[in-house]
């Protein structure tokens, strides 16, 4: 692990401001790994909250919802397009009886509601609940954002903290864990202060704040795992099978729009930063919104800059401006185009140094060229692709491209034995 | 794929030339050294072998090859001036600029570049000195040097009134024998720490192979054991550090080092004379690859299989120790030489078949 100039002074005293509604709305149908089908026709009218798309096929993702109310204008296989006619009719939601939610009725909400992981990958928080049979030891609070230039999390935590606890609060009494744990950066250390004003309100929590180093990739949920706990669980394995119930702060929120409004997920904070743009900060947005909209919204050029949605170190280039917002992400940066020249590896040993699943990097690169059994030998399945190789590298070289395309390879070869 | 760019979109203000221009800076003072004792004997083995190694890099890197890049990026100069700093201040110009431009082109060039080599370049620059010229590089003549030194001794300690404690912080700073990079072993402390401190280099290597050393002149106390502490400092910190020729996990390396320490101690016990640093580390570049596979750090979350990692070590150790006692047996009959001309055939043949159509492959 590593330190990296974390730039969220930037945007970290920024209050969440809203957007103004855009006129179409574009909801995606990918989700962790699978593609939700969707329940509208073109042409439908549809009211804003109203369910647009559910994982028929495995009943495992959770349902998308609309933000708005409006027309469905164009459905493709990864966008369901909807115009907006600034009516906002509500569909009547049910009001939920958090008092008496047991855990099963409660994984029910939290499909029911499109509650995802709001930290990337979206993985259902349905599934990550579903917990029948283990033992809860630790609620743990992921509010680690290790990503540099973002901080829609800090300004969740600084904001919307009453609306943070109330929540805990309610997991509390279904889970009853031995204790709950929000984990801080070192950098953010004012906000322990703020939570602990908080806490006097919740006497009955066994809750505490954890201050963690500025280290990247401490916000992964192993590492963070790890941080708290000094647990060392492996990749691919299920934390509540230890023991551990880990959610981010972003779904938490989401959790209690949901339980407390009922209102399902159809709106995030992202941080709008980046070292090619002026008007930054923590906008509250909805899912689905065009990239093209926030940027005309706020006045930003966006010729000649790679546009990133996520964190600089996990994001993803967005190729079409009209792509939209997703649950999982963090953040929209926009950084000026450079240049990276490539030159030999210099075994230097850096990436090495910084993986945080120990692995050496440099040897994917080999892998992907020339000797595909390095890949398996070197342990890529155990890479979580947190970009920190990359960065350090002092000659550029391609790492994350040979790690993605040569887990792909590994794929392949393990179909065709 | 919608996506054309792969992640992270930021990255550290690290590159090539800053890594190597950390390590000239570590060896400027002792650059300082070799001239204060030796001036203008310094500059002309300094410069005729910096003469060959930039010709070689023009001529083969530039007009054979048109990898006009990577020739400025200063790892020619490092391999120069440890080169340099492992000879005698009396060496012939014409034999510095051979070594200079054998070490750029055996050592680095023809295994394709910066990075790529599996020996330490300075190294193997002195072998090929050694091997083609061997009355000059072997006569006792081209040590003694004496009667061009201009400095004799320091006295800067000379006014603590413990004389002993003078004497011996006087010759921590300096000692005019030995070769070029040897005279001053605080002065390559210094640069070892100042190195150690901007992450060049990890404690591992020369800690290791400076306690492994020791230990074994330790325990096998004789005393016609010929060693010069700048020397082995020298090895252990600059040499033995060479990132391409080392391992690259901190066990691989302090393994590494101990196995350095181990086989020099052999060396000089067994008689390899002066070539016993070069020797040592040149067979643990040879083995640096596999130590990497087995000293491989412990995947988060997976647990080792320690008999089978035992059984590996066990059996890495002893091939290990099995080149060093050929080498030894080479070196005994007189044989070495046999062993660069295979090395120089074995190099251009992979050179032609296989590495120079990896030219432009970064690893
Ligand atoms: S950081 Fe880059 S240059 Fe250094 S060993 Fe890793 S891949 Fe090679
Ligand atoms: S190899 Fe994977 S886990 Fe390790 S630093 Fe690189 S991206 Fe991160």
């Amino acid at each position: 692990m590593m330190h990296i100039p974390s730039l969220k002074y930037k945007t970290k005293k920024q209050p969440i401001a809203e957007l103004k509604e855009a006129s179409v709305y574009r909801i995606p149908l990918q989700s962790y790994r699978s593609t939700l089908l969707p329940l509208v026709k073109i042409g439908d009218q549809i009211l804003q909250y109203q369910v647009l798309a559910e994982d028929v096929e495995h009943q495992f993702a959770a349902k998308i919802h609309s933000p708005v109310s409006g027309k469905v204008i164009a459905i493709d296989e990864h966008y369901i397009s909807l115009e907006n006619d600034f009516q906002q009719q509500k569909i009547t939601t049910e009001i939920i009886e958090f008092q008496q939610l047991d855990l099963e009725r409660f994984v029910q909400v939290l499909k029911d509601f499109g509650i995802a992981g709001i930290g990337g990958a979206e993985f259902p928080t349905n599934i990550k609940y579903k917990v029948e049979g283990s033992e809860i030891k630790s609620l743990l609070i992921n509010g680690i954002e290790c990503e540099p230039y973002l901080t829609s999390d800090y300004a969740v935590m600084r904001h919307e903290t009453e609306k943070l606890l109330k929540t805990i609060a309610v997991l509390n009494q279904i889970f009853q864990p031995e204790e709950i744990v929000i984990g801080i950066e070192k950098q953010h250390k004012e906000l322990k202060k703020h939570f602990e004003k908080s806490f006097k309100n919740y006497p009955n929590l066994a809750i505490r704040i954890h201050l963690l180093t500025n280290e990247y990739p401490q916000g992964g949920e192993l590492q963070f795992i790890k941080s708290v706990t000094h647990k060392e669980i492996p990749k691919g394995s299920i934390p509540a099978n230890f023991g551990y119930l880990v959610s981010n702060v972003g779904t938490i929120l989401a959790i209690y729009e949901a339980l407390f409004n009922g209102i399902p997920t159809t709106e995030r904070v992202i941080t709008i930063s980046g070292n090619a743009v002026n008007s930054i900060g923590n906008y509250r947005v909805k899912i689905g919104t065009p990239i093209r909209h926030i940027l005309e919204e706020l006045n930003i050029d966006a010729e000649d800059v790679d546009i990133v949605l996520g964190g600089p170190m996990m994001g993803k280039e967005v190729a079409d401006l009209d792509s939209p917002i997703k649950k999982g992400s963090g953040g929209l940066l926009l950084f000026k185009k450079q240049q990276k020249s490539i030159e030999n590896c210099i075994e230097c040993g850096y990436c090495v140094d910084v993986c945080p699943q120990h692995l050496m990097p440099m040897q994917f690169v080999k892998g992907h060229q020339e000797d595909q059994n390095l890949l398996s030998q070197f342990n890529l399945d155990h890479c979580i692709e947190c970009g920190a190789c990359e960065y350090i590298c002092p000659s550029n070289l391609p790492l994350m491209q040979s790690i993605v395309l040569g887990k792909v390879e590994l794929q392949k070869m393990r179909y065709a034995k | 794929m919608q996506n054309s760019r792969f992640s992270p979109f930021v990255s550290s203000k690290n590159s090539i030339s800053k890594v190597m221009l950390d390590v000239i800076i570590a060896l400027l003072s002792l650059c300082a050294f070799a001239f204060y004792t030796y001036r203008i004997w310094f500059l002309i083995v300094l410069g005729s072998a910096l003469g060959g190694a930039i010709l070689t890099e023009i001529l083969f890197s530039g007009i054979f090859l048109k990898k006009w890049k990577g020739i400025l990026d200063g790892s020619a100069i490092i391999t120069v001036l440890l080169l340099v700093f492992t000879t005698s201040p009396l060496t012939p110009w014409y034999v510095a600029a051979f070594g200079g431009s054998c070490a750029v082109l055996f050592g680095k060039i023809l295994w394709g570049g910066v990075g790529k080599n599996k020996f330490n370049p300075a190294l193997v620059g002195r072998e090929f000195m050694t091997v083609f010229f061997p009355l000059v590089m072997s006569s006792g003549d081209i040590w003694s040097t004496k009667r061009i030194r201009y400095v004799y001794e320091v006295e800067w300690f000379n006014f603590i009134p413990n004389a002993h404690w003078a004497e011996f912080l006087n010759e921590l700073f300096f000692v005019p024998t030995g070769a070029l990079g040897e005279y001053s072993a605080v002065c390559l402390l210094l640069g070892g720490i100042y190195l150690i401190f901007r992450r060049r280099i990890s404690w591992h290597i020369p800690v290791f192979l400076l306690v492994s050393f020791l230990s074994f002149l330790w325990i096998f106390e004789d005393q016609n054991l010929n060693y010069s502490l700048g020397g082995i400092l020298l090895g252990a910190i600059f040499m033995a550090t060479d990132m391409p020729s080392s391992p690259s996990s901190p066990t691989g390396k302090s393994y590494y080092g101990l196995m350095i320490g181990l086989v020099a101690g052999l060396c000089i016990q067994f008689g390899a004379g002066f070539e016993y640093m070069s020797y040592s580390i040149l067979i643990l570049n040879g083995f640096s690859t596999k130590i990497n596979q087995v000293f491989m750090p412990r995947t988060w979350g997976t647990k080792i299989d320690w008999p089978k990692k035992t059984e590996e070590v066990f059996l890495l150790t002893l091939s290990i120790l099995t080149v060093t006692f050929a080498v030894l047996s080479l070196h005994y009959y007189g044989y070495i030489p046999y062993l660069i001309y295979v090395y120089i055939i074995y190099i251009i043949f992979k050179f032609n078949f296989s590495f120079s159509k990896k030219l432009h492959q970064p690893i």
